[in-house]
């Protein structure tokens, strides 16, 4: 059905003059002569419908004849999707045959409050700082923040190996705006390692307009709510990276010339996050338990969209570009990661008390530092010399080797257990190691006592 | 290409094709608006009287904004604008090899144009993700700092980052030198530079013997704004081409701060909305979709680039450079501080980062590198604590581990255009390994 003829182009924003008044906003429309230009419908008035170019515009001519194809984006919302990896719009990029069963918009509705499920069981994420700073439950959402290249990437990957490749639950990864080089590695050690059947990934690397960026998340949604909603099962859900959905927004409403706030941001990027968010939920058929990585634009980590996503998150582990300058990985800021549960009615009082004294020791170790660079080490106190030395063994014993990272460190991975993180920070809080030497603890799992 | 241009005269003289022109209402530096061309699509090549080229840059209803790329004489409003109904390429000549060349396809040092020139596309499509292979294959900058501890692969993107006078440029050139006989070819890319200083890296790699694996593809400062911007895109879809054909390129990006200033000032000029420090909010896509040009294909080929990123006063958590480090596999810091003390090359080990590692070195280089490094790393974070300290009350271990972390940071001082080969960083470090053992 011809609905229009394009009268403006530039960039992904195209206007149509409409000769149809049926045409609603959400709606994808095509050129007649070729398939490849296609739009979705985002603003109407009585003539005109303002749309956005799912693909690039280059060589659209002026004056193109359109057609409305459907009523919205829609992604595959059957069995077909488990093991296959898609595009923002649905489509398989994996080369093979693809039969697709039932498809579902992808503009879909938050959880109501009255079908949202808060109550869960714990899980352990192999992780020591994870486990002890930001211990975690069942349906959490856990950001993962830093700034650039301080290691989200391998931490979410670390997170698939111990959770998704030990338990097998289903699982989503979406890939939004990140390389498209680490997408495609972390496909073939999935597909290497035949973990791939309970694994759906979607992909909207940066290489994308930012129409294929900003749609990638609300596609992936899709795939998790199949699970949680027609499986009825747990699901985990891995996004690398949603800040890069707030940024493809705001590509999106510069384009449009949108009026924006603060550095760039439309003004509506609240809204936007909540939209994504709030589908997040549990329910009694099932819990989605999510990491989401958290880009940190300039290493502020006060910025508007930072702090917009992080509001919504049940625990926050934030990566430090200072601590992996010393070569501490996961390069952790233990001051700004932490969770929920850690309350002594849920975790216990022994953990409780250890994550207390734990940052006791290492706000103190800070404040030393600065007077050992004035005076020298020579001139502290006994106990504060104590403070200072086992300090630097927590600081050392919460670096990890990860299994993912096996190729940096010539290291193997190891997946280390609750228990054993309490047992051996206690230890080194109460001096039982202290005539252990510092690096006897760097890269380790737990420690072995000699 | 002439011949379709002068079918397209000859169409509007004898008033054939009329809507594929139009006449200039509104000139400004390198922006024209124009009205009456209809039959036009977007990104299209356009010719105005002869006198500029460009592309179509937005289509309004009434008018349609160009983007000029060459100009040659002026522009008048009511000058004759049409359109060749062809997306805008840019020029490239297979003899390019060994020269410096621009984007439209003209031999700079000799001054004049190739004879044997093929269109290219500027910034297509982008490279499927199932069309790349994992970056496994090495590519030696015959720095012992790198390629032990921040080891660079075929079709890795490996970001340059420090500030001015650090020697970013030094260790780009170095590693064109250290591809000799290595199969690879080099693009240098020089974004907004002066001519002095290209025409001095074009000596130097000449008298180092890498002229003859190298294009070095120049935009100058006193240039039109737009080409600067083109220029990365075009050598990297060069690079591109080459890789389908299984070549290894090596691309040098100089620099990308550069870059992102000029396309600030193009976007401002065409009033695109401003945001963070003034950059309009797609620099990063700009940038990402630049770099991810960068990989190892499944053909066999591979394009590697080297980025540049200039800061200021050492401070690499700025928007471009915080940008560009999440875009790049990896980046190595230079700082003024170790420059200054003769450390030369002035690498911020702490700082630096591949995010390969040893996926792309040799078995002996990574036991070596990565031992090296944490070494390395808990040296510098001793170093500060003891420095008050009177050396001769430090503990016998303490003081043998801060001599070894000395002669560590004398043993990769290098000059330059002195590469070292895999085996002689393994002998020169070869102690690394062995008096851990021991201990």
């Amino acid at each position: 059905m011809e609905v229009g003829k394009i009268i403006s182009i530039f960039e992904i924003s195209v206007e149509v003059v409409v000769s149809d008044n049926t045409i609603k906003i959400g709606d994808v429309l095509e050129a007649v002569d070729n398939s490849k230009y296609r739009f979705e419908v985002i603003e109407i008035t009585n003539t005109t419908a303002l749309c956005i170019s799912l693909n690039s515009t280059r060589g659209l001519k002026k004056g193109t004849i359109v057609k409305k194809v459907d009523d919205g984006l829609k992604m595959e919302y059957s069995d077909a999707l488990m093991g296959r990896i898609f595009d923002a719009y649905g489509e398989v990029l994996d080369n093979k045959e693809f039969k697709s069963i039932n498809k579902k918009f992808i503009n879909n509705n938050t959880v109501s409050m009255k079908d949202l499920n808060v109550e869960s069981s714990m899980l352990k994420t192999g992780i020591k700082v994870i486990d002890f700073f930001a211990p975690m439950q069942k349906g959490f959402k856990m950001g993962l923040l830093g700034g650039a290249g301080v290691g989200k990437t391998v931490l979410i990957k670390e997170l698939i190996y111990n959770l998704y490749n030990a338990s097998k639950i289903n699982s989503i990864f979406v890939g939004i705006g990140e390389r498209s080089r680490e997408g495609k590695e972390l496909y073939d050690d999935i597909v290497s390692s035949n973990l791939l059947d309970n694994m759906t990934m979607v992909f909207g690397q940066m290489s994308k307009n930012p129409v294929v960026r900003s749609k990638c998340v609300q596609t992936g949604l899709v795939a998790a709510e199949y699970l949680r909603d027609e499986k009825k099962g747990d699901v985990l859900l891995f996004i690398d990276n949603i800040y890069r959905y707030i940024q493809a927004r705001s590509e999106i409403s510069m384009e449009l010339k949108e009026m924006l706030v603060g550095n760039g941001y439309p003004s509506s990027t609240a809204a936007e996050v909540s939209k994504i968010e709030e589908r997040l939920g549990s329910t009694k058929d099932g819990t989605i338990t999510s990491f989401q990585a958290i880009y940190i634009p300039a290493d502020d980590y006060n910025d508007d969209a930072v702090q917009n996503v992080v509001s919504y998150m049940d625990g926050q582990i934030v990566l430090d570009r200072h601590i992996a300058e010393l070569g501490i990985y996961p390069a952790i800021d233990v001051f700004k990661s932490t969770s929920r549960l850690v309350d002594k009615d849920k975790i216990g009082e022994r953990h409780f008390k250890l994550v207390e004294e734990t940052l006791r020791y290492l706000t103190r170790y800070q404040e030393l530092e600065e007077i050992i660079a004035v005076l020298g080490i020579d001139e502290l106190s006994d106990e504060d010399k104590n403070i200072f030395h086992r300090s630097r063994k927590l600081r050392y014993y919460f670096s990890q080797p990860l299994h993912v990272s096996e190729q940096f460190t010539n290291i193997k991975g190891e997946y280390v257990e609750l228990d054993d993180v309490l047992n051996d920070v206690e230890n080194i809080l109460n001096g039982t190691y202290d005539n252990v030497d510092e690096k006897e603890f760097f890269y380790i799992g737990k420690y072995n006592a000699h | 290409m002439d011949l379709n241009i002068d079918k397209v005269i000859d169409d509007i003289k004898k008033d054939n094709n009329i809507f594929s022109a139009g006449k200039v209402i509104k000139v400004n530096e390198y922006n024209i608006e124009v009205s009456g061309l209809i039959d036009v699509a977007f990104y299209d090549e356009v010719d105005i009287a002869g006198k500029a080229k460009g592309y179509v840059f937005a289509i309004h209803p009434n008018k349609v904004i160009v983007s000029l790329t060459e100009i040659e004489d002026k522009i008048m409003p009511g000058d004759l604008v049409y359109s060749l109904n062809k997306e805008y390429k840019c020029l490239f000549s297979t003899d390019s090899i060994g020269k410096v060349v621009d984007i439209f396809g003209n031999d700079l040092i000799a001054g004049k144009k190739f004879n044997n020139l093929i269109e290219v596309s500027i910034d297509g499509l982008d490279i499927p993700l199932m069309d790349r292979t994992s970056v496994e294959r090495s590519l030696l900058t015959g720095i012992s700092g790198i390629d032990l501890m921040y080891p660079i692969g075929r079709g890795q993107r490996q970001l340059i980052i420090g500030d001015k006078k650090t020697g970013k440029t030094q260790i780009c050139l170095d590693t064109i030198v250290n591809q000799k006989d290595k199969n690879v070819i080099c693009i240098y890319v020089a974004i907004g530079k002066t001519k002095k200083e290209v025409k001095e890296i074009y000596y130097d790699l000449t008298k180092n013997g890498a002229i003859s694996y190298t294009i070095v593809m120049a935009s100058f400062n006193d240039e039109l704004p737009t080409k600067s911007y083109l220029t990365p895109y075009v050598a990297l879809s060069v690079a591109e081409e080459l890789m389908l054909q299984s070549f290894d390129v090596l691309v040098i990006v100089d620099d990308l701060k550069k870059h992102a200033d000029i396309y600030r000032q193009i976007s401002l000029t065409s009033n695109k909305v401003p945001g963070r420090d003034a950059y309009p909010s797609d620099i990063f896509y700009a940038h990402a979709r630049m770099l991810e040009k960068g990989c190892q294909h499944k053909s066999g080929g591979s394009v590697t680039i080297l980025p540049i990123v200039e800061t200021k006063a050492g401070d690499i958590t700025d928007y471009i450079s915080t940008n560009i480090i999440s875009i790049t596999d990896g980046q190595i810091v230079l700082s003024k501080k170790n420059f200054d003390k003769g450390q030369k090359p002035a690498i911020n080990y702490g700082l630096s980062v591949s995010r390969l590692g040893a996926a792309v070195q040799s078995k002996e280089l990574s036991k070596i590198g990565s031992k090296l490094r944490r070494e390395l790393l808990a040296y510098l974070d001793v170093k500060d604590i003891y420095e008050l300290s009177d050396p001769s009350e430090l503990s016998p271990a303490l003081k043998e581990s801060i001599d070894r972390g000395n002669k560590m940071i004398n043993d990769l001082k290098q000059y330059k255009y002195s590469p070292k080969s895999e085996s002689e960083m393994q002998t020169l470090f070869s102690y690394v390994e062995r008096v851990e053992k021991e201990g």
